[in-house]
């Protein structure tokens, strides 16, 4: 099994993954070629193709040049928008979650079944439905327009994933462990602080790659809750993408969205070992 | 159950203020996660029972937005298709999902390189994946066309703009977003999978094969909830994906519920039916989830039981 | 928590409407301040309010505008926020019944003043001003007029098939198409795949054939003219048309075509005029292709009307208010609806202005032309595709239908027009 047992077959394996491989890359491929074509070239010929030359232009177009409006200045402000709502979002999502994920699933308290199963059913509730109340909401506590306001519901909204994953964490935790300490006079945070949270980075590394490439690559309440030049990065790829009434702009385009994605890219990239290695711990109950 | 820490039923007043920062900190967010839940869905379904059009407004229309929007083409073609592109994605999703976790469980080279590949996607959004994938599979630009201009010109892979094959290219382009999470949980099951049962079925005789049908898979059934719950879950939020690479086309062959809510509520200005829209919506998840919660609750008492 | 907003509560505000008093004092006493929602944000769209914001600077003003970048829905969904939480922006894009509808959500300012003032009723085409007072009075101003349904000919599609002038008529423009399907042109109509697009097809069929059942059917949905025998041959012209384009465009927009229609290989374009900005912008030349009216039974134009426009909400804050007779007198500026027009490749709304001069082009000319005529022979319609002649519900619902019927050969025209009577009666 896991041993060399399937050697003889072991060509055929390495194929199949090859095969399936370069069908996950294709795409980015792509995009990372058409960011080296000029618009031009794209446009006469099809979207797949080798550069012809390497058109950098590109990238300094998407960076901080092409304009949306009246503001030519690129990706970049709407890169910072981005990282002002999602860094605090998914850290107060991840802590809470974590906080809540072990209350629920170390102390127990009446109702905790009840709450929890609402709160994980808030996966389900589309997007496009609580837009109209987080408007009501957000104008009667005063943060419309604001990056606070977007950073309070990605918040909340947060929650039902954190807590879930967190609490299915928890829950292999001995409970013994949590006993001794009590009888050693120690309390909630305390246990969370000394025992919890050094036996917790697997799960949080989940919650927070989660928490942040959804956060960051969310468009509908981004473009609907911010003004001006508080808008989202996503925001800016549409303005270049949507452009219905120009010239497709694929090379600048493509340039776009390598930048944006690159946040989101690298935390894979670092932290999908981690990914893999929370998930057998935390999900899988 | 038994063995779970059990704060005391009654704690005094003073110890009631001791704790108070830590009643904060779980109550808080728990509840007002919980209320924005709960207050939102019932504030959509009264919504769904008003007149409302560009905003909300209070009056009583009855079942009326629920008569049209059940009449209306638009919706039970969205319903055909979640229903195909339901089943079909989360069955295919499953299916990759696992062999590719049993393809980097082979103790392959690699093995941290290539898991980053099947990452990736879900690293990017929904819109760009959509965007790019309205590239590839588009005849006239993408693929087909890139293999008519390297000489195989009878080459034909227009399933974008055909209507009976556009709800697949949805399929594939989601696929390719999210089986690397089916992989990862997958991957996860079966490095947890204990090593003497496996032993102990070698020694029995099992070849690799066998193994795995008799032994290893079996296990994976908890997860394969897990993994079905959660894109099930990405199945409704596909939104942003099925704008950006067909917008229900081509016509309205590839319209889905998330869409028409939408569409109804914002571009339509029938906020009314739009809401309708969405409880149907609701109504359909609550007939999934119900089973699943019933069966969760079936095996926690047998587990207390046990 | 209120969860809802009624009417009554947003129109609270209104009852000191704004009057001109107040309006034109506020003016000199403070610096002018314009808060703007538009999604105009790329291209020629993008430059052209960038250029609208630097003469309202110009003037001493202080210009924020808010460009949100998507489909208009997106644009929408923001000014909806705006407006539940109380802080619409002075100005903002819309245009069509939407103008209607929407005032009737939030007080919007009363600009019969500033409108007389400038004279500015009489160069505006009667059925463009009602639409922009709902109420007998001015709340919103248009900006720039587009034809739906012009013709773009590409000279080498045309040199292909040895034609030297526009068609006229459906029939001119059938015999037209097939002589380029004979000489070689690949496809000769050049299309996208938008749902815009398709209706643009079914409209400009059944406006061509008979602009007074266009009238009767698109614009005020009667029923016996839905049921009619022009609206089947609409659907017949429509299916000639799409027979002609290229099906392998999908959900790509037109602009993805330009250049196979430039070098020929593509024919005809049935477009708004704002192709020709795009043309333009994208690098091709003024005689790369020709301009034309859509194709009309009766020999003289039709002209399907789409007018982008500002509506003003009112606002209390004097710099606003100051700001916003400032952006009224900007956009009824003869000069500012030239240079405005010059960069998008549309026509000013007012009828008034010069198109002789240099920095118009001929495809510009002719359209003013035609609106000319157009208005002279009342067949001057509201485009249903572009959401000029129907709230946005009913349009969408009328256009499902035109965009399955594109997309699928198999709907009979006579099907079509059940299923398009059905449309508008299931949305009413």
């Amino acid at each position: 099994m896991r041993d060399r047992s399937f050697a003889p077959s072991r060509i055929l394996i390495y194929l199949v993954v090859t095969l399936f491989a370069a069908a996950y890359l294709a795409p980015l491929v792509v995009v990372v070629l058409n960011s080296l074509r000029t618009n031009e070239e794209i446009a006469q010929g099809s979207m797949i193709g080798w550069p012809q030359h390497l058109a950098w232009g590109n990238y300094a177009l998407a960076w901080s040049g092409f304009c949306i409006a009246e503001t030519c200045a690129g990706i970049r402000p709407y890169m910072l928008n981005s990282a002002l709502v999602t860094i605090p979002a998914t850290i107060f999502s991840t802590l809470l979650g974590a906080v809540a994920g072990y209350a629920v699933s170390l102390w127990r308290f009446r109702g905790d079944n009840w709450i929890y199963g609402i709160v994980t059913l808030g996966l389900f509730l589309p997007q496009q439905m609580r837009l109209l109340p987080w408007t009501i909401v957000l104008r009667d506590i005063g943060l419309i327009n604001t990056l606070w306001g977007l950073v309070l519901i990605h918040t909340i909204q947060g929650l039902s994933f954190t807590v879930l994953f967190c609490r299915n964490y928890y829950i292999a935790i001995p409970h013994e462990l949590i006993r001794a300490a009590r009888i050693d006079g120690a309390g909630f945070f305390r246990i969370f602080w000394r025992i919890i949270l050094p036996l917790s980075a697997p799960i949080l590394i989940v919650t927070v790659i989660w928490q942040f490439t959804h956060i960051w690559n969310e468009f509908l309440y981004g473009v609907t809750f911010t003004t001006g030049q508080q808008q989202p990065v996503t925001a800016a790829l549409i303005a270049l993408s949507a452009a219905v009434a120009d010239i497709p702009q694929h090379g600048v385009q493509s340039a776009a969205v390598i930048i944006a994605a690159l946040p989101t890219l690298l935390i894979y990239l670092f932290g999908g070992r981690y990914f893999v290695r929370g998930l057998t711990a935390g999900a899988v109950k | 159950m038994s063995n779970v820490v059990s704060t005391a039923a009654r704690p005094a007043t003073s110890e009631m203020v001791r704790r108070l920062p830590e009643y904060l900190m779980i109550w808080v967010p728990l509840l007002l996660s919980a209320a924005h839940l709960i207050s939102f869905s019932i504030w959509t379904i009264w919504i769904s029972f008003t007149p409302s059009t560009l905003i909300p407004v209070s009056g009583w229309v009855g079942l009326r937005n629920y008569n049209a929007v059940l009449a209306s083409r638009n919706w039970q073609i969205a319903f055909d298709n979640l229903l195909l592109f339901g089943i079909a994605f989360v069955l295919l999703s499953l299916i990759t999902g696992l062999a590719l976790a049993i393809l980097l469980d082979q103790r392959i080279r690699g093995e941290n390189v290539l898991r980053t590949i099947f990452l990736y996607p879900l690293a990017v959004s929904f819109v760009v994946t959509g965007t790019v994938w309205s590239w590839l599979l588009n005849p006239g630009i993408g693929i087909e066309k890139l293999i008519h201009d390297l000489g195989w010109s009878s080459f034909h892979f227009d399933w974008l703009v055909n209507r009976d094959m556009a709800i697949w290219t949805i399929v594939i382009a989601a696929i390719w977003q999210s089986s690397g999470f089916a992989m990862a949980l997958f991957l996860a099951g079966l490095r947890s999978v204990d090593t003497d049962i496996i032993r102990a079925a070698q020694i029995d005789g099992a070849g690799p094969i066998r193994t795995y049908v008799r032994v290893i898979l079996p296990t994976l059934w908890p997860i394969t909830i897990t993994v079905v719950v959660v894109q099930l879950q990405f199945a409704i939020s596909a939104f942003d994906l099925v704008r950006a690479l067909t917008n229900g086309g081509p016509g309205i062959a590839t319209q889905l519920p998330a869409l028409v809510v939408y569409d109804l509520m914002f571009q339509r200005s029938q906020l009314g039916r739009g809401a309708a829209a969405a409880v149907l919506m609701l109504l359909i998840l609550l007939a999934v989830l119900l089973p699943y919660a019933a069966w969760r609750y079936v095996q926690r008492r047998q587990a207390t039981h046990a | 928590m209120p969860i809802t907003t009624t009417r009554r509560r947003l129109l609270a505000g209104s009852a000191a409407a704004l009057a001109l008093p107040a309006f034109a004092r506020a003016q000199g006493a403070v610096k002018p301040r314009l808060t703007a929602i538009s999604q105009w944000s790329a291209g020629s769209d993008g430059a052209a309010i960038t250029a609208l914001g630097k003469k309202f600077e110009e003037k001493g003003g202080v210009w924020q505008h808010s460009p949100v970048p998507g489909f208009t829905t997106e644009m929408m969904n923001k000014l909806r926020a705006q407006i539940i939480a109380g802080d619409p922006p002075a100005c903002s894009q819309l245009k069509g019944p939407e103008i209607a509808a929407w005032s009737k959500i939030a007080p919007t300012v009363d600009l019969d003043a500033v409108v007389a003032a400038a004279g500015y009723e009489k160069v505006v085409a009667p059925d463009l001003a009602k639409l922009h007072k709902p109420g007998g009075k001015w709340i919103a101003l248009p900006l720039q007029i587009y034809s739906t349904n012009m013709l773009f000919l590409s000279k080498r599609a045309m040199d292909k098939a040895k034609a030297d002038k526009p068609p006229v008529t459906w029939a001119d423009f059938n015999d037209l198409a097939e002589k380029m399907k004979a000489a070689g042109v690949t496809f000769p109509v050049a299309n996208g795949g938008t749902r815009a697009d398709d209706g643009q097809k079914f409209e400009a069929s059944l406006a061509g054939i008979s602009p007074t059942a266009y009238r009767a059917a698109a614009m005020n949905l009667d029923k016996k003219a839905l049921e009619g025998p022009e609206m089947k041959a609409a659907f017949v012209q429509m299916r000639k048309i799409t027979n002609w384009m290229d099906p392998n465009v999908g959900a790509q927009p037109y602009a993805i075509n330009l250049k196979r229609f430039v070098d020929g290989d593509m024919g005809m374009l049935i477009m708004g005029g704002w192709a020709q900005g795009v043309l333009k912008n994208a690098g091709f030349k003024l005689d790369d292709f020709v301009i034309a009216p859509g194709p009309s039974d009766n020999g003289n134009p039709v002209f399907l009307l789409n007018a982008d426009a500002f509506i003003f909400w009112q606002r209390k804050e004097p710099d606003l208010q100051a700001g916003q007779a400032l952006m009224a007198q900007l956009v009824m500026d003869p000069a500012i609806q030239t240079m405005y027009s010059q960069i998008t490749g549309s026509i000013p709304v007012r009828t008034d202005v010069d198109l002789s001069g240099e920095g118009w082009s001929d495809g510009q000319r002719r359209t003013a032309a035609a609106l000319k005529d157009a208005v002279a022979n009342n067949q001057a319609v509201l485009s249903l595709a572009h959401n000029m002649a129907q709230e946005n519900g009913l349009t969408a619902a009328m256009i499902d239908v035109f965009t399955e019927y594109a997309k699928n050969k198999t709907i009979k025209p006579e099907e079509a027009v059940t299923r398009l009577a059905e449309a508008v009666e299931g949305s009413r």
